[in-house]
């Protein structure tokens, strides 16, 4: 088959956009190619941040087409054995004389009707070409983008894109397909601005002395050749493979410290990757390390190599090759070395005063307009940690601290390096009180109470906090997160579609995994998030009835406690447990997990029975809707066996005990006599005793289930 | 490939004379405090509307909260931008600019260039756009962006505005670890110029300046300038946009002075913006009104 060979050049387009264009690229080009009956096959794409690239094999001509297209009625389109206006219609509709027209039956129907054939010969896929690529363009979808006064002769006329496009290669069985990309000029289409043609263009820089030409190419595979010839690695798996090997070289004995993935983004940033070393300078080392890797990963997208605690040298990655590396190196490590040494003074200058001395300074630091100062939000946080010792929820002996960890938490805010470096807070107020030689539990608290700040289970501080400093940090991180959303929601600022000015999804969800993931397991009660949100809320003057934030408040808990249930479960599952109207979850979200996770494991053991009990329960809450009240079961009523099994099997149940996975794999034993009572018994029976008695057996049955889960909400199956 | 340049004043003649080369008129400093290049009226106001428009000139910047006290190696109250704009954007701009870094002695060729993304916004303007932060050596040293709105209106065409960093580049020609180090001229040392200024305007604005008062000239400026956009019979848009400019250092004044809050902070930009906004929406309005051609307007008030 001949091949297509589609370039789009570009200027610098961001690099963590690129893996998703190009997989766009693959998709709309490939529907618009397949609609087209181009039958496209081996479709691939690869990428630099200068160009996108897609390659297919496509036949060379569509293949013709013939049509029925079916017309009015033969009774309405002859009269008198002449055609009636209907049926000339029909004919010129449909691009036929009147005498080619045919008659039959419509899928063995008794009635005649008329049809036209009507063949459409393939075109040559050169020609289709245009107005796929123009789809292809114009479909692709960019997180941001930009006008630049382009215009595209496709009928919808201004062509933003993501970055400008500066060349395009075209070719198809190795010969340009013409396409032109127009300029605007005062909403019109204007000259044109960039023309399809056979030629690529390499390197911006390399190799030196042979740049500034271009480079013509036939096929996918000469660009790719052709371009690695000229300093550009177009395949991202290959510039991958380069990052690799320079990390390993310049690592050497050192260890890279790269828990953000630079190395991945790397691949995307340049067309020809070198990995360089740079130094730190020793006057830097005694600075923490989390203000190193600050500087480096963050400001500068390099990866901090160092031993133990330390970070003494970094990995960056350059877009040219090694011939200048060591000058290339100087100019990165003064920048480095200008913003640690900013760093270093603002380490210095801020340890004159202590934490403790810095927090009354947030007196002067506001929060909200309306919500008052960090000070005041810090007095709540007090007030909340007690609340939590009230309830039985945070040890005694881990009271002071936790209060103590909740007056300190936000005292950074008012440091040099955290106004600098503002993604260090919480951190620095850890660093800064163990500096200080406050208690261990106390800093670890302060340091993490910003987290967890998304929703995977190992993200930080999992792993990180543990024991006394775990507790003290789920009380302090809680208390934090629930006074903030209790201030917002109070002023009526909930978040609203995609507003949420103030991060409060992410604090809901912050909540919640504290709950689910970092309370101790050992020795406390687990919180009641209901009362808690009540006592957060109690803080607040209130700008309106309290009852009605309560309510938001608690049904915005209850969708982050689903939104995080289900990065773990199947929807459906967390529905289940979520919606039953047995248990309320925000009493205790913790149990709500282990119920969820129990209903998965069993659910996952006994598929079947599963599916059968949610088919029967769907049924059984149909029809005990609109019921009245049921009442007590009497066995002297029941008329069949099914009846008596299933309450038999009921009432043995019912005294069921153990976790939720013994009660439910218990319980899905229910799955036979259920059917059974479902296919032999007829529920609606006319004598009104008898029916309520078979409608309170029902009722019994789903209860069994709704301490745990609502488990008609499982759909057909697992 | 020429020399490095050796100085601080060479660097800006050689800008100045490539782009004149290239087509642009060179246009002096804005006379009135403003925090970036983009704030002059030749920028701001010339990249509305249709009109072809190519200009380069340096703009002393003020951003008082970036005052050191002249202690620190990098970073100043007062630095220096170099501001072209391009309208229509050649299809060449990328490789106009990098020729402009070969006239300044830098071969991009022995070094690590790079067009990284860095998008651009004003809010007290209602300006923003999309580029890139251009690296040398991990140095940011232009901001190039194609810009997409101003005052709140699209642009369209849409320009492209070249920002280079004047200390940060020379420091790097003349590798030199502190701005006050920098050779100005054959014979003179930045410092010698700006230190005792970065000093007392640092002082002044953190330590000195009346809060009471810029809150009032906040205010007043504010209330000027729609006085003078709503006049009867037209042709204020300039006179307006200079108390704009006003109001905006004055808000900056406040900001160094730590006397604005989080929510504050908010409604004045958002006050700054709507005049700056209304501003653009008239001198738009004048280009294609029938009373003529607000070009010919702001001529003539500059004459004046």
């Amino acid at each position: 088959m001949p091949e297509l060979l589609l370039e789009i050049g570009c200027e610098e387009l961001p690099a963590p956009w690129l893996a998703g264009l190009a997989a766009q690229l693959k998709q709309k080009f490939t529907e618009a190619a397949a609609r087209e009956r181009l039958d496209p096959q081996d479709v691939r794409v690869a990428w630099t941040p200068r160009r996108l690239v897609i390659g297919a094999q496509l036949v060379a001509r569509q293949e013709d087409r013939e049509e029925q297209l079916w017309g009015p009625a033969l009774k309405v389109a002859q009269k008198d054995g002449a055609w009636t206006p209907a049926a000339l219609g029909f004919a010129k509709k449909s691009g036929v004389e009147a005498g080619a027209l045919q008659q039959g039956q419509k899928e063995g129907g008794p009635e005649t009707y008329l049809f036209a054939v009507k063949k459409t010969p393939g075109r040559a896929t050169r020609e289709v070409l245009p107005a796929i690529v123009a789809q292809a363009l114009r479909g692709l979808a960019f997180p941001k983008r930009m006008s630049w006064d382009a215009w595209l002769d496709d009928g919808k006329g201004l062509f933003p894109f993501g970055r400008p496009i500066r060349w395009l290669v075209l070719l198809f069985e190795g010969t340009v397909v013409p396409f032109t990309i127009f300029s605007a000029q005062g909403g019109q289409q204007g000259a044109p601005l960039v023309t399809s043609g056979a030629a690529t263009w390499g390197h911006r820089f390399l190799p030196r002395g042979q740049t500034g030409r271009a480079i013509p190419v036939a096929s996918f595979r000469e660009l790719r050749d052709r371009l690695r010839d000229h300093a550009v690695l177009l395949d991202p798996e290959e510039r991958t493979r380069r990052i690799e090997e320079g990390l390993r070289a310049v690592s050497a004995a050192g260890t890279l410290h790269d828990e953000d993935g630079l190395a991945a983004e790397w691949r995307d940033l340049v067309e020809y990757p070198t990995v360089v070393g740079g130094t730190i300078p020793a006057e830097f080392h005694g600075l923490p390390v989390e203000v190193l890797q600050t500087v480096l990963v963050h400001h500068q997208k390099y990866v901090p190599i160092g031993g133990r605690g330390t970070v003494e040298r970094f990995a960056a990655i350059v877009n040219t090759d090694e011939s200048n590396a060591a000058g290339i190196v100087r100019g990165m490590e003064r920048v480095v070395v200008a913003r640690l040494r900013d760093a270093a003074f603002f380490f210095a200058e801020d340890r004159k005063r202590t934490l403790a001395e810095r927090a009354a300074d947030l007196a002067g630091v506001t929060f909200h307009q309306k919500l008052g100062t960090y000070l005041d939000k810090s007095e709540r946080m007090v007030k909340l940690v007690g609340a939590l010792a009230e309830q039985g929820a945070l040890a005694a002996a881990d009271r002071a601290d936790a209060q103590a960890a909740a007056r300190l938490a936000k005292a950074d805010l008012t440091t040099l390096m955290v106004r600098e470096f503002a993604e260090l807070q919480g951190t620095m107020g850890g660093i800064y009180l163990r500096a200080e030689g406050a208690d261990a539990a106390v800093a670890e608290a302060v340091r993490w109470h910003y987290h967890p700040l998304s929703v995977e289970e190992d993200a930080a501080p999992a792993g990180k906090v543990g024991g006394r400093a775990g507790a003290v940090f789920a009380a302090v991180s809680l208390a934090d997160k629930l006074d903030t959303l209790a201030g917002y929601f109070g002023i009526g600022e909930a978040p609203t579609g995609s507003r949420d000015p103030f991060g409060l999804r992410r604090a809901g969800q912050g909540a919640v995994r504290v709950l689910l993931d970092f309370w101790p397991a050992e020795g406390v009660a687990r919180p009641s998030l209901k009362a808690l949100v009540a006592q957060a809320l109690a803080a607040f003057t209130p700008a309106r009835p309290a009852s009605e934030v309560q309510a938001e408040l608690e049904a915005f808990l209850l969708d982050r406690l689903d939104y995080v249930l289900a990065t773990r479960f199947p929807k459906e599952e967390v529905e289940a447990v979520l919606a039953t109207p047995g248990v309320d979850a925000l009493d205790d979200p913790f149990d709500a997990l282990v119920r969820v996770r129990a209903l998965h494991g069993v659910r996952g053991e006994a598929a079947e029975d599963f599916a059968h009990l949610a088919t029967a329960f769907k049924r059984a809450k149909n029809i005990l809707q609109n019921q009245p009240a049921t009442e007590a079961v009497q066995p002297a009523l029941f008329q069949a066996e099914a009846e008596r099994s299933l309450h038999a099997a009921v009432s043995g149940l019912s005294t069921t005990d153990g976790g939720y996975e013994a009660r439910l794999r218990a319980l899905a034993s229910l799955s036979a006599p259920v059917d059974r009572f479902f296919t032999d018994v007829m529920v609606m029976a006319d004598d009104p005793r008898v029916r309520a008695n078979r409608l309170g057996l029902l009722q019994g049955a789903l209860s069994l289930f709704y301490r745990i889960a609502d488990i008609s909400r499982l759909g057909g199956s697992a | 490939m020429s020399e490095r340049v050796a100085t601080l004043q060479g660097v800006i003649d050689s800008l100045q004379r490539y782009w004149a080369d290239r087509g642009c008129l060179i246009h002096q400093p804005w006379d009135s405090e403003v925090g970036a290049g983009t704030m002059h009226p030749e920028t701001f106001l010339r990249v509305l509307g249709p009109k072809p428009w190519k200009v380069a000139y340096v703009q002393p910047s003020r951003r008082p909260a970036d005052g050191r006290y002249g202690e620190n190696p990098n970073r100043l109250y007062k630095h220096m931008q170099l501001q072209v704009i391009l309208k229509p954007i050649p299809p060449d701009v990328q490789d106009q600019y990098l020729d402009s870094l070969k006239a300044l002695g830098i071969d991009p060729a022995a070094h690590d260039v790079r067009f990284e993304e860095d998008n651009w916004e004003s809010p007290t303007l209602g300006a923003w756009g999309i580029g890139w932060q251009v690296l040398l050596d991990g140095q940011e040293i232009t901001q190039f962006t194609y810009f997409q709105q101003a005052g709140g209106v699209d642009l369209a065409p849409v320009s492209a505005e070249i920002t280079y960093g004047l200390e940060r580049i020379s420091m790097y020609l003349q590798d030199v670890d502190d701005v006050y180090d920098l050779r100005w001229s054959a014979d003179r040392l930045y410092g010698e110029v700006r230190h005792e200024e970065e000093y007392q305007l640092s002082r002044y604005s953190f330590e000195l300046a009346d809060v009471e008062l810029h809150r009032r000239l906040f205010e007043s400026y504010l209330k000027e300038g729609w006085r003078t956009l709503e006049h009867e019979g037209g042709r204020t848009v300039l006179a307006a946009y200079d108390w704009c400019l006003k109001s905006s250092h004055a808000f900056n004044v406040l900001d160094a002075r730590g006397a604005i809050s989080v929510s504050q902070r908010a409604g004045m930009i958002l006050n700054i913006r709507k005049l700056a906004c209304a501003v653009a929406e008239r001198y738009v309005a004048g280009l294609d009104g029938v009373r003529g051609d607000a070009e010919t307007a702001s001529a003539e008030t500059r004459n004046a």
